[in-house]
């Protein structure tokens, strides 16, 4: 019973040691499924409401990424498509999907 | 008939997209306006929440500037320095920033 209990509370510990571990840039890979429909195809662009380039995001400075992320969330930065992805991110997701971005080489 | 409508609009489409600034008049206007910040290609800006700009879309740093100076884009910074620009410095700037190198690149 003993040994079972240690077992459990040992695997909790690893369990939790790897997941607070695991680096911001890796567990944003998670995220940005719904950023590279868009930002990861070579010349795409928008179809609305205006025509043009989505920006290039790779390689880009993590804080201005953070920054705008959360400009969107605010609707301080007015996009439809932006302001609805950045609405469902929490800070943490912000910062994950900026290091993401931005240290990308 | 068709063939030579098809033709022009074709021509017309590859046209349109384009630059059309003059990056030579927008390097020159970037020394003035922009490099502070952004740095001379918009390479290596000089703080960290400023974007690079070098290697970006040009439609997309044409339509930036154009919503930093309607205010449709707010940014303190970025409006005093819109305002001062014309349609045609915008467009320069842009075929500018667009064609310099820096490590924007696609990233999945």
């Amino acid at each position: 019973m003993l040994a079972r209990t240690l077992l459990v509370v040992a695997l909790a510990a690893v369990g939790g040691a790897a997941s607070a571990q695991k680096p911001a840039a890796q567990s944003a890979h998670d995220k940005v499924s719904m950023c590279i429909g868009c930002h990861g195809i070579p010349g795409y662009k928008t179809a609305y409401p205006e025509v043009y380039h989505v920006p290039k995001i790779g390689g880009q400075n993590p804080m201005y990424i953070a920054n705008a992320l959360k400009a969107y969330r605010t609707g301080e930065r007015w996009h439809p498509s932006m302001r609805g992805i950045a609405a469902s991110l929490s800070d943490k997701d912000i910062e994950d999907i900026a290091a993401y971005y931005g240290g990308a080489k | 008939m068709t063939r030579l409508l098809v033709l022009a609009l074709a021509l017309a489409l590859a046209g349109a997209a384009q630059a059309r600034g003059d990056a030579a008049a927008g390097k020159e206007k970037a020394a003035q306006v922009c490099a502070a910040c952004h740095g001379p290609t918009g390479a290596k800006p000089t703080a960290p929440e400023n974007p690079i700009l070098a290697g970006q879309h040009y439609d997309y740093l044409v339509r930036a500037l154009r919503d930093y100076k309607s205010g449709k884009r707010s940014s303190a910074v970025m409006k005093g320095f819109s305002a001062s620009l014309s349609r045609q410095d915008i467009e320069d700037l842009a075929a500018w920033f667009a064609s310099q190198e820096s490590g924007l690149h696609y990233q999945r």
